[in-house]
């Protein structure tokens, strides 16, 4: 496991820097949405809280931690990686694959086609959609957090949004159960994207999509009760949806939460989960970056992990 | 340290019966190689060191470990919130550097 204390302070140098806990472009967060022209304010909001976006580059910053980890050469690493930041140089370093880049920004493309499907044509804050600051609250950075917090909340204000639509468990959970204990006066209503389309009714038409398993996301699992919704949307999509030995509440972690910190933890704890839904099927669908990353990353050409918007959507197994 | 969070992480962490409910749902507990690694060991480590003891480097990497999943939070009998615990007492340990 890499020093804790480190990582921490890597996050807290770039969000004081950047917004961002990795290093990332600012672009990255909001490109992807240009060429589906949606209003730049109103309500319901589309709020992604850039977490699919950054996936790609949290996948590229842990596969060197890792080869670090191995080196025992990290305490450099970290220490390089925090100058460069500071000299605003942190592009150089974090280099996504462009193939990940891809597949989330299909992902959120096929969010917003899915939610207009079903009646609801979504606003979108573009430069104003920030990072949620999820990362600092889970790791006890609560100042920063919180200046953080209001930032979003206002910037979410000034593009006149209500009711913002997430995209991830973890963006859901921070904006409806913790942003409210830490900006005063908070008063938008948050709902998950499968929410909305649960309740709005998904038009899709009926795909043969053969059997699927299911992996439940923590958060939405046990703290925001979204089980029923992704197995609704999924059957009503022609989707057989096979459940693994552990699923709803007592669902098992993917390992992705500390795969900045512990990344050969993350990978065994990744490698058990993997095992226990591909013993029901080779095709796993995942409702979470962090989930889809960490899972995909230990996965080998016979299980499939696919994003549940994508399959939603039409995409072909 | 913040003393309301800190009478918080007492009464909460305080309630722990060692009954180890927690430890078999705790996905980083194997891979951690010993019970510090697991709910139980966490929840005891935060109570002893929430008066403001220094944490050694492996009290900071199990505590930093837990991927907050919430696990432990169904299972335990006491009802401790167990993820808040944790989470609290990274957020004491990082505002008064104790480490």
């Amino acid at each position: 496991m890499l020093d804790p204390l480190q990582i921490v302070r890597v996050v807290e140098e770039n969000m004081k820097a950047h917004g961002l806990p990795f290093p990332a472009p600012r672009e990255a967060l909001y490109s992807w949405a240009k060429p589906l022209k949606m209003p730049d304010r109103g309500s319901p909001m589309l709020y992604t809280g850039g977490l699919y976006q950054i996936t790609p580059y949290i996948m590229s910053v842990v596969d060197s931690l890792s080869k670090f980890e191995d080196l025992k050469l990290i305490s450099v690493a970290l220490k390089a990686s925090r100058l460069l930041s500071t000299l605003g140089l942190s592009g150089l370093v974090v280099r996504p694959r462009a193939d990940t880049v891809s597949y989330v920004e299909n992902i959120l493309r096929s969010i917003v086609e899915l939610l207009r499907k079903a009646g609801v044509n979504v606003a979108y804050g573009y430069e104003d959609d920030l990072y949620s600051g999820v990362l600092l609250y889970d790791l006890g950075l609560d100042e920063l957090f919180k200046e953080h917090a209001v930032k979003v909340y206002k910037a979410l204000k000034s593009r006149e949004a209500k009711t913002i639509i997430t995209v991830d468990p973890h963006t859901t959970h921070i904006m409806r159960s913790v942003y409210p204990k830490y900006v005063e006066g908070y008063d938008l209503e948050v709902k998950s994207y499968l929410e909305v389309l649960a309740e709005a009714g998904l038009k899709t038409e009926q795909q043969n999509g053969g059997d699927v398993v299911i992996h439940d996301p923590c958060l939405y699992a046990r703290f925001e009760g979204v089980i029923g919704q992704p197995r609704f949307l999924l059957q009503k999509s022609g989707f057989k949806v096979l459940e693994p030995r552990r699923s709803g509440r007592m669902t098992y972690c993917c390992g992705g939460p500390i795969e900045g910190l512990a990344p050969k933890m993350a990978k065994t704890i990744a490698k058990t989960r993997l095992s226990e839904l591909s013993e029901k099927h080779g095709v796993i669908v995942t409702l979470c970056p962090i989930c889809y990353a960490n899972l995909k990353s230990v996965s080998d050409d016979k299980v499939k992990v696919e994003d549940i918007a994508l399959l939603l959507g039409g995409r072909e197994l | 340290m913040d003393k309301s969070l800190r009478v918080w992480v007492e009464s909460e962490a305080g309630r722990c019966v060692y009954c180890g409910f927690c430890e078999p749902v705790c996905p980083t507990l194997y891979p951690g190689g010993h019970r510090g690694y697991g709910p139980r060991g966490r929840v005891n480590i935060a109570l002893n060191l929430v008066e403001g003891g220094k944490p050694t480097e492996e009290v900071l990497k199990s505590i930093y470990s837990c991927l907050l999943c919430g696990a432990c939070n169904l299972v335990c009998p006491a009802k401790i919130d167990i993820v808040s615990v944790i989470r609290v007492f990274r957020a004491l340990m990082w505002r008064t550097k104790t480490y």
